[in-house]
Order: structure tokens, then C-alpha cells, then sequence
């Protein structure tokens, strides 16, 4: 464990995050920060604000108020198009699910992301089948989301948020529709590549088996950061 | 084993007492309906409405016979020959309001399948389960078809005092029919939809059975097409009703083929070659699901054929007419040129329904997909990609559909311009800005639909849907 003094600059930092749907506080003042490579998880009962908190960390949502500083970069602030353009290169996102273009092939899926950065379509799908094969689906290139297994579509997710490279992972539930032996495979992918590439991963859960893939545990309790130390 | 329980199986019923239980929870779902469906509800009823005017239009003219003084459409309705040729316009215009109606009835089908997988749950069996969702839409259907007739009746009052009987049990049939056959409709539309009770939907496609509808279609027009070249005269001989019914009946069976190959073609060949992110989109989702806005492509080129076809046969009879004027023309040219205004008008009516059927479509296929997009616009598509994806899905198969249509319309005018062997005749060049207009129009029609974009992607979709 490390000291205070030794503390590496965060790569991601919130503080005092406040974020009301309507009526409903969903955020009042959560502070968190994620360094790089680092793998944290934030707990939390249903309704205690950890989607709120991940839209605000990845610049999809703007808080009511605080900051979240990328790098040296206040995300709050940015305009929709460069928070856009930060989610395609520095950030990527996984969801429970519907984060694939049903319409699209596995391969596609996954090339869409270089696509949009102006890859070629050939280098895009050569890119795309490697991530494919590292995630462990490869020959499934040609299949649409509708016709693979929820485990197979999820690594495919994962494949998708990882082909550019990203910085930050960021993870909604990502096992959340999975059984428990497709989410732990799909979880040791996550964790595996991200280790091995250097990627900090914020990942959303309310499952301990899952938060216990983490570096570090941070649980929220009615829009609040409750920290929890290091994770066993 | 006899069971006493109070609570019996939901079908088990007699016929009636279990029609009407189907129909007081048709009447529930209506009543409980949240803002999308009450959309589906309501341009339902206008749809119906529409096909009940039209249809009641056509009905009354068919039921009068001889020469009557009509204080309309500059006496084109008092001589039976151009009533006939109003009568038949009326019934053309029910094609792009099917076409509409068709796309109303996918307004919310994603909500509408949770609904019935919930009803599968608490135990209504997959027929009862589709006969619910049909009677659903007869209500609508029912709203619609009553206040047209409502309408329809108190403007012919006003024409006439006391129409006969019969023409009081025409119309008495058409409000009546129109709800009957939108049930119907619905139901057919319906049937291959398995609600399951744990709460999914699918639609079940067998592969041995796909296209056994289309080659049924085939063969049945196959074999009218044999009857009318081999016995003719079991048809009226080649009576112009005949023509025209066998022609409209091939080319709106055409169209739907052609919009749906178009469709697909268009999607694998781009899909295959793209490198714009917009366009693999817009390519795969058409590949993917070709035949979904064929109805509504279909009335798009039908309509398209029929306005420059339109455009060239009116400025074959302008030059006509001009050369007969004032002395070879049994009446006055304002009566011809009012009933020419008159099908220009009915052609405007048909191209603005189907361009409603359009936008409705456009609209829907937002509504179902927008977690999708929400995820997209979340994981950094940009939003201008999903924007022109969304307009290429329209764009991309309309234009070779809305091209071959338009060479065809103006084949139509220039054949009617031959025909005629007026030597003042000249092409009728303007007849090409039809397609133009109309594919320009499309465009339009799909992009009303850009702001439900804007409110598709937000995030809030996604902790909602």
C-alpha cells in the first residue's frame, strides 16, 4: 500500500460531484479519482447513483456541479464534440448491453470505432479480427449481435471499447446479463488485456465476485463516495 | 380430474363470452396506453379514417347511376363516365393509406411485444394473445372509420336530402368493414409473433417456409395473368376496369419486390465495400432488414410512377384539347382542365400520405433502436455519423427505386403522346422533375424525424430503456 506522499497523480479525477434526474438527487458531492493502469470498482445498492457517477466520468453526462479532470483537461467544460472525439480515442465504454449495432457483424462492431478515426476499411478489419481473436471469438467475425451467446457478444464489447487503445475502460455492469461462467470469463479478459496493455478500468457493479477483479473498492451509498480501502 | 377452482383457463371459454373478455382487455390496454402508443392509436384512427372517407367516396358514386346535377368538381360527377373515373381515383388513393396504415401499426412494436409477452405471463394463450393486439387496433380503427362516416354523411346531407336505402346500407358496410378488416389486418400481421411468457418476443420465420407467401402471390397473379391473355372474355373482355385493376394489382406487387431486392442489393454491395462509417450503417441495417420500409418505398414509387405518368399524359391532353378548342370539344375546357387538376390533386394527396407513411416509419424505427444509439453516441459515435446513417437508410435504396419509377412514369406519357398522333405533341421534359421532387421530398420526410435523433442519444436513454 502505498502513502500519501508517494500517491500517483490521478488520471481521472472527480470531485464534489452533484447530479439530480428530475426530482431525484442521483449524486450529492461524490469525489473519486482512478490512476492509470488502475482497476477500480464501485459498489453500491440499486439506485445509489454508480451509472450517474460513470456517465459523469466519461464526459456522457455533465454534473449539476464539481469537476472530473482527465490528465490535465477539465471534462466538464469540454464541448459535446471534442467529449465525443475523447470518448472515441482516450475512452472507452461497455455497457450490460446494447452497445453493439445489432445490424453490424462482430467484425464490424469492433471496426467501427477505427473507422470513425478514418482507418481504412481493410487495416479497421484486420485491427478488429486481432482484438477478436485475443478476446477469444474469433470465427465469429460474421455473426450480428442477435445470433451470438450474451458472453460472446460481451467480449465482443469489450474488443470494441479496447481496439483504439483507449486510456480509461469504463464498465457498466458489464456481467450484469451474464451467467457466472461467462461473466468470469468475461471479466478475466477485461482484466487480463487491461493489465497487459496499461489500461485503467472504472468498472460499475453491485456483484462482489466481480468488484473482487479490482485494485481498489469504492462503494456509493445515497450519491456519496464511501471508501472502502484496498480490496482484498 | 374436475378442477372447482373460480379461476378458469383464460380461452377456455365459450367463443363470445371469451371474444368479449379479448375485447374488454383490448379496451384496458388502449385506455392504459402510454404517449406512444396513444400516437400509434391515434394516426391509426386517422388512417382509417382516411381509407373510410375514400372508400364511402367511391361507394356512393358506384351506387349512382344516370346523369345527376352534382354541385361538384365542375359536373365531373354528373355523367357516369368521368363518376367511373373518379370512383377509380378514390380507390387508388387507398394504396398509399394502406401503405400509411402499415406503418402505423409498427409505431411502438417494441413496447407493444413486452405488452403481449406480459399477457402471454398471466396466462392468455398466443392465439387469444394476438387476437387482443388485433382487436387493439380495430378500436382504433373503430374511432377513425366512425368519425369519417360521421363526417362523410352530414356532407352528403348537405348535397342531397334523402339518398336511397341502399346507399345508406353502403355506407352503413364501410364503417363497419374498415375496423373489421384493420383487425383482420392486424392480426395477419400478427401471426408470427410468439410472445413467450418469460417475458420475450420473437418472430418466428421458419426457413422452409420463407417466400412460400411470395410464390403463392406469384402463382395466383400467374394464373390471372394466364386467364385474361387465354379467356378474356371470363374477365369483360379487356374492359378498361380490368386493365387497370390487373396493372395496379402487378405493379404495387412490383414495386414491394423491387423495393425489397433494391433493399438488399444496395446494402450487400455497400456493405461489402464501404469505408464510411455512416454508410456501413446505413448499408448493413438495409441488408439486414430489407423488406421493412418496402411498403412505404413501394407507395413511394407507385406514386412516383403515377405522377410523371400524371405530368406526361396531362401535357398529352393539354396539346389535345388546345388543338380542338373552342369548336371540337363537346364542353367547355374548364371541365376538362378541372378534372385534370382533380387527378393532379388526388396524385398530391397519395405523394403527401405516403410521405407521412415516411416520416411515421423513420420516426418508429428511431423509437425502437434508441438505446442503441444512445450506447453509440455514449461510446463517442459522433452524431452527425448516426444523422446521415439514418438518411442513407432511406436515400440509399429509394434512389435506383425512385429512378427506375420515374423512367417508367415518363414512358407512360410518352406512349399516351404517341398515341394520340397530335402533331403539336413535344416530349413532356418536365415530367422528369417528378423523381427529382419526389426523392427530394423523401429525403425531407425522413429527416423530420433528425430531432428525434437528437433526443434518442441522449443519456438519460440509457437508464430508462
Amino acid at each position: 500500500m502505498s502513502t500519501n506522499s508517494e500517491k500517483p497523480t490521478p488520471l481521472l479525477a472527480a470531485r464534489g460531484l452533484a447530479k439530480s434526474h428530475g426530482r431525484t438527487r442521483a449524486l450529492r458531492g461524490a469525489s473519486v479519482e482512478l490512476r492509470a493502469g488502475e482497476i477500480l470498482a464501485v459498489t453500491g445498492a440499486s439506485g445509489s447513483g454508480k451509472s450517474t457517477l460513470l456517465h459523469c466520468l466519461a464526459g456522457i453526462v455533465r454534473p449539476d456541479e464539481g469537476s472530473v479532470v482527465y490528465g490535465d483537461t477539465r471534462l466538464d467544460g469540454l464541448p459535446e464534440k471534442r467529449l465525443s472525439e475523447l470518448r472515441r480515442t482516450d475512452f472507452g465504454v461497455v455497457f450490460q448491453f446494447g452497445q453493439l449495432i445489432p445490424e453490424l457483424t462482430a467484425l464490424d462492431n469492433v471496426a467501427l470505432p477505427l473507422l470513425l478515426a478514418g482507418a481504412s476499411r481493410r487495416d479497421a478489419h484486420v485491427r478488429a479480427g486481432q482484438w477478436l481473436e485475443r478476446f477469444g471469438v474469433l470465427g465469429q467475425e460474421e455473426l450480428r449481435p442477435g445470433e451470438m451467446s450474451g458472453g460472446q457478444a460481451q467480449r465482443v464489447s469489450l474488443a470494441r471499447a479496447l481496439v483504439t487503445g483507449p486510456k480509461v475502460v469504463f464498465a457498466d455492469e458489464p456481467t450484469g446479463a451474464l451467467d457466472s461462467l461467462a461473466g468470469e470469463q468475461v471479466m478475466s479478459a477485461l482484466v487480463h488485456t487491461a493489465r497487459e496493455s496499461g489500461t485503467a478500468v472504472l468498472l460499475i457493479t453491485h456483484d462482489a465476485q466481480v468488484a473482487a477483479y479490482a485494485d481498489r473498492e469504492v462503494q456509493l451509498r445515497d450519491g456519496a463516495v464511501v471508501p472502502l480501502g484496498v480490496a482484498a | 380430474m374436475r378442477s372447482d377452482s373460480p379461476v378458469r383457463s383464460m380461452g377456455s371459454d365459450s367463443p363470445v363470452r371469451s371474444m368479449a373478455s379479448d375485447l374488454r382487455t383490448a379496451w384496458l390496454l388502449t385506455r392504459g396506453s402510454g404517449r406512444r402508443e396513444w400516437w400509434r392509436v391515434a394516426l391509426t384512427a386517422v388512417g382509417a379514417g382516411l381509407a373510410t372517407a375514400f372508400t364511402l367516396g367511391a361507394t356512393v358514386l358506384a351506387s349512382a347511376s344516370g346523369r345527376y346535377r352534382v354541385p361538384l368538381a365542375a359536373g365531373l360527377l354528373d355523367d357516369p363516365g368521368t363518376r367511373s373515373g373518379v370512383m377509380l381515383g378514390l380507390t387508388l388513393l387507398l394504396v398509399p393509406v394502406l401503405g400509411f396504415l402499415g406503418q402505423c401499426a409498427r409505431i411502438g412494436a417494441v413496447h407493444r411485444d413486452r405488452r403481449l409477452a406480459g399477457l402471454r405471463l398471466a396466462g392468455a394463450t398466443a392465439g387469444q394473445v394476438r387476437r387482443i393486439a388485433a382487436l387493439e387496433s380495430g378500436l382504433a380503427c373503430l374511432v377513425g372509420s366512425a368519425v369519417a362516416t360521421a363526417l362523410f354523411v352530414r356532407y352528403l346531407l348537405s348535397l342531397t336530402e334523402d339518398p336511397p336505402g341502399f346507399v345508406w346500407a353502403g355506407i352503413a358496410l364501410v364503417a363497419v368493414a374498415v375496423p373489421v378488416l384493420g383487425a383482420l389486418v392486424s392480426a395477419l400481421a400478427l401471426r408470427r409473433v410468439v410472445a413467450s411468457p418469460l417475458g420475450w418476443v420473437r418472430r418466428v420465420r421458419p426457413a422452409a417456409r420463407r417466400g412460400r407467401g411470395a410464390r403463392i402471390l406469384a402463382a395466383a397473379l400467374g394464373v390471372l395473368a394466364a386467364g385474361l391473355v387465354l379467356v378474356p372474355d371470363a374477365f369483360g373482355g379487356y374492359a378498361p376496369v380490368t386493365v387497370v385493376v390487373v396493372v395496379v394489382v402487378l405493379t404495387a406487387t412490383g414495386a414491394v419486390w423491387l423495393t425489397g431486392v433494391t433493399s438488399r442489393l444496395t446494402g450487400r454491395l455497400l456493405a461489402a465495400r464501404t469505408g464510411s462509417p455512416a454508410v456501413l450503417i446505413a448499408a448493413e441495417r438495409l441488408r439486414d432488414a430489407p423488406w421493412t420500409a418496402a411498403r412505404t418505398h413501394a407507395a413511394v414509387l407507385l406514386v412516383t410512377v403515377v405522377g410523371t405518368g400524371f405530368i406526361g399524359v396531362r401535357h398529352g391532353l393539354l396539346v389535345v384539347l388546345s388543338s380542338r378548342e373552342p369548336d371540337g370539344l363537346s364542353r367547355g375546357m374548364s371541365y376538362y382542365i378541372t378534372g385534370i387538376d382533380l387527378a393532379g390533386a388526388a396524385v398530391l394527396i397519395a405523394l403527401a400520405i405516403t410521405l407521412s407513411g415516411l416520416a411515421v416509419g423513420a420516426a418508429e424505427s428511431l423509437a425502437t433502436r434508441r438505446r442503441g444509439l444512445a450506447a453509440q453516441t455514449a461510446a463517442g459515435v459522433p452524431f452527425s455519423v448516426l444523422r446521415r446513417a439514418l438518411l442513407l437508410e432511406t436515400a440509399l435504396p429509394l434512389a435506383p427505386a425512385v429512378l427506375v419509377a420515374g423512367v417508367g412514369g415518363m414512358t407512360i406519357g410518352v406512349w399516351y403522346g404517341v398515341v394520340t398522333g397530335d402533331s403539336n405533341w413535344s416530349m413532356p421534359y418536365e415530367a422528369l422533375l417528378v423523381p427529382v421532387a419526389v426523392y427530394v421530398l423523401c429525403l425531407l420526410a425522413a429527416a423530420t424525424s433528425l430531432p428525434l435523433l437528437r433526443r434518442a442519444v441522449r443519456p438519460m436513454e440509457l437508464r430508462y430503456t
